[in-house]
């Protein structure tokens, strides 16, 4: 029987999100919260995550909470994670934050694959991480690497 | 999902924080894992923290405690020592590459570690020792052309691994201890052996234990007999695992002495009994095996041959009458091994059913300068134009044409690795009497694809030439017995820019030729010169000029002292983080 029991969650920045208790049960996090958390707990805070990225992760949840063996759960997926690389990594540490396993694995993948074949420098750039090496130390690592590591 | 957080350092960039090892147990390939850990210093932490497969393509180029420290949780271990000439014992004995060393730092850093993959290395007894009590999940061991051990270190590994699953011994020495190591695995329950391979191993087998233990190996599906399993004992075992999807066939003869009831008339039965025996083999793909095969035996592998996508007959001696009914049948086929008694006639046959032909290799029967030829030019431009496909060649021969070659370029483009092996020292074309430069020069030019090259024959200059302008992509270039000048080399080491592997034997290349390399051999792998022209003086200003290149002079004989002639008789010299190895015997001068 299907609890028609819904749970609001606050994202970081004031945004609330009403759900069906079953789709916020998909966060293993927020079933923890709930069931240690007594009879009132309907507003959880998920202060790790902004409205915007909250949104999307209920979205994924409410698709696999409710169509988990849908045809269309696979395309779902694909077109879930084509978004741009912020996106992307907000919705990664999201689903980390809240323990939910099949999204940090999609978001983890889509992530690794855009690692795919790129040097050095274009990961920074994709990603701005700013090189924190000395040029002493880069070059040495560079040497450990094709020296011994590579092909 | 996260685990215990204690390996966890603040992250100066918030991009991906603690999700950034989720991301990266999704890459694999080293390039790729390799930039990664270039990006910041808490790209490089997580990237070593997960990196869970390591790869040494030199085992001299740094020390193993670099890649323990570096490396802390490591399931599988790849490592090479010897460089491929030792194959051709061009290499002394006792020169090195000794896994010892690695074994015991590995010994404490990796308690996890699952899989070690050696190939060319020298493994003793008590390395197997160690990796048997040190690692209580071991699953796989892989030792490729290794020597140095015995069937009393294989005993020890496959008594104490409980979890192992696959053990594969490939062209290695093993000596042979008398220990009866098939009956040491452990005697109770069902294994979890998915791959046993002992077909280089020449010692005799126990039977009775093989066969009680391919029986409880219900995932077992690679299988290499050596040459003491007779086709008798074959048949037993594929009715035992028809579940094989690669075989090696062990002798694929009946044994010398014919059992008592034994009769010439009962061969035929005998053929369809293994005929039958194979017919129930639906899963084999790759045969291999045939080390004393008795030819009329052949045609029972017929059942499998529509669904072969690799047969090594190797080791078989058989001709092209024998070859044909057999071949005829394996429309899949995609790597073919074979010795040349199957002739041009024999490679006809191939090339008019194998139209999916990746890989061919024709070795000799007889490898001696003066030997019957009996694979030619012929034979090579049949399988242009029948296997247009293929992509990777190892061809041996004792006359060649560079129309044949030539024609091999065009018809075949996607060639990688092309290896021509003229068995006549400074073989010329022998329809025309010139080089061979055009078409070597052919394959560079229109193979765009190039990254191996081994070539022979009569060269000049002209063909070093042709190489240094065209192959670009060539990662290792083998030659041997020829070119004219040092200008050969010179334009191969300024033109190959991602040459990463050259060894050079027999050729007239010296110092000036070594000199023009100076600025690619910190970006090369190894560089191996025998009985060339090198001197030591010139080999000295190389070191000089490039500290952290390990340069190794010494003789194939082993003598020490002063050369007897001008020339170095082997230069072998590759790049080190760590400096020169601590363990070079006495005949090995680091300059």
């Amino acid at each position: 029987m299907t609890s028609s029991k819904t749970i609001v969650l606050r994202s970081s920045d004031g945004a609330t999100f009403e759900v069906d208790e079953a789709v916020a049960l998909h966060s293993l996090m927020i079933k923890h919260r709930i069931e240690t958390g007594g009879a009132d707990s309907t507003t959880i805070d998920v202060p790790e995550v902004t409205g915007n990225t909250l949104s999307k992760v209920i979205e994924y949840c409410k698709k696999h909470v409710e169509a988990p063996n849908s045809d269309d759960l696979k395309s779902f997926d694909t077109d879930f994670v084509k978004v741009d690389q912020a996106v992307l990594c907000h919705l990664a540490k999201a689903s980390y934050y809240m323990n939910i396993k099949g999204l940090l694995d999609l978001s983890s993948k889509t992530i690794a694959d855009m690692f795919k074949g790129k040097t050095v420098e274009q990961i920074r750039e994709t990603f701005h991480i700013k090189n924190d090496f000395t040029p002493e130390e880069e070059e040495e690592l560079r040497k450990e690497n094709s020296w011994n590591l590579f092909v | 999902m996260p685990e215990s957080n204690d390996h966890f350092t603040p992250y100066p960039d918030h991009v991906l924080e603690n999700v950034l090892e989720n991301v990266l147990a999704f890459l694999h390939s080293r390039r790729d894992r390799n930039a990664v850990s270039l990006v910041c210093r808490s790209w490089y932490r997580a990237e070593a923290y997960t990196r869970s497969d390591v790869f040494i393509g030199n085992c001299y180029a740094l020390s193993p405690r670099r890649v323990t420290d570096r490396f802390t949780r490591v399931r599988s271990v790849t490592i090479k020592g010897k460089p491929r000439f030792a194959d051709f014992s061009l290499l002394p004995v006792n020169w090195g590459a000794h896994f010892t060393p690695w074994v015991s730092g590995m010994a404490n850093a990796y308690r996890t570690l699952e899989k070690i993959h050696l190939k060319r290395m020298s493994v003793t007894d008590d390395d197997l020792a160690a990796v048997a009590n040190s690692f209580p999940r071991f699953k796989e061991l892989v030792l490729v052309c290794c020597d140095g051990f015995g069937t009393a270190g294989i005993a020890a590994v496959v008594s104490r691994c409980r979890g192992l699953r696959v053990l594969e011994l490939i062209e290695d020495e093993v000596s042979d201890d008398y220990v009866d190591w098939i009956s040491c695995f452990p005697a109770d329950g069902p294994t979890n052996l998915e791959s046993l391979m002992f077909d280089c191993v020449e010692s005799p087998i126990n039977f009775e234990s093989l066969e009680n233990l391919v029986a409880r190996s219900p995932l077992l599906k690679k299988l290499g007999l050596n040459r003491f399993v007779t086709i008798g004992q074959l048949h037993r075992l594929m009715t035992r695992a028809p579940q094989l999807t690669h075989l090696g066939t062990g002798s694929f003869s009946p044994p010398e002495q014919p059992e008592q009831h034994e009769h010439h008339e009962n061969d035929n039965n005998r053929v369809s009994d293994y005929v039958s025996a194979f017919a129930s083999c639906k899963s084999v793909v790759c045969l291999s095996g045939f080390r004393e095969i008795a030819p009329e035996y052949l045609p029972a592998i017929i059942p499998v041959c529509a669904n072969l996508s690799s047969l090594n007959l190797s080791f078989a001696n058989i001709n092209a009458e024998q070859l044909k009914p057999v071949i005829r049948h394996c429309h899949k086929l995609r790597v073919f091994w074979a010795l040349d008694s199957i002739g041009d006639e024999g490679l006809q046959a191939v090339a008019e059913t194998c139209k999916d032909l990746r890989e061919l290799r024709v070795f000799p029967i007889d490898a001696t300068e003066n030997g019957e030829g009996l694979v030619s030019e012929m034979g090579l431009l049949a399988i242009s134009i029948g296997c247009r496909k293929l992509q990777s060649i190892l061809y041996f021969c004792q006359q060649m044409t560079n129309a044949a070659v030539v024609a091999m370029s065009k018809n075949c483009p996607d060639l990688v690795v092309f290896r021509l092996c003229i068995i006549g020292r400074f073989s010329p074309d022998h329809v025309t009497g010139e080089p061979m430069d055009e078409g070597f020069g052919a394959i560079v030019k229109n193979c765009k694809k190039l990254t191996r090259l081994a070539v022979s024959g009569l060269l000049t200059d002209r063909a070093f030439s042709y190489i240094g302008q065209y192959g670009k992509l060539v990662r290792t270039l083998s030659v041997a017995f020829a070119g004219d000048s040092d200008i050969g080399l010179k334009y191969v080491l300024e033109g190959c820019t991602n040459l990463q592997k050259l060894e050079i034997r027999d050729s007239p290349f010296g110092d000036s030729g070594l000199w023009s390399g100076l600025p690619r051999f910190y970006n090369m792998r190894f560089v191996w010169m025998s009985s060339c022209r090198v001197t030591r003086e010139g080999c000295l200003d190389v070191a000089r000029q490039l500290p952290r290149l390990v340069v190794e002079v010494f003789r194939r004989d082993e003598e020490e002292g002063g050369e007897k002639s001008d020339f170095v008789n082997t230069l072998y010299m590759y790049r080190s983080l760590d400096g020169p190895r601590a363990d070079a015997p006495r005949f090995v001068n680091i300059l």
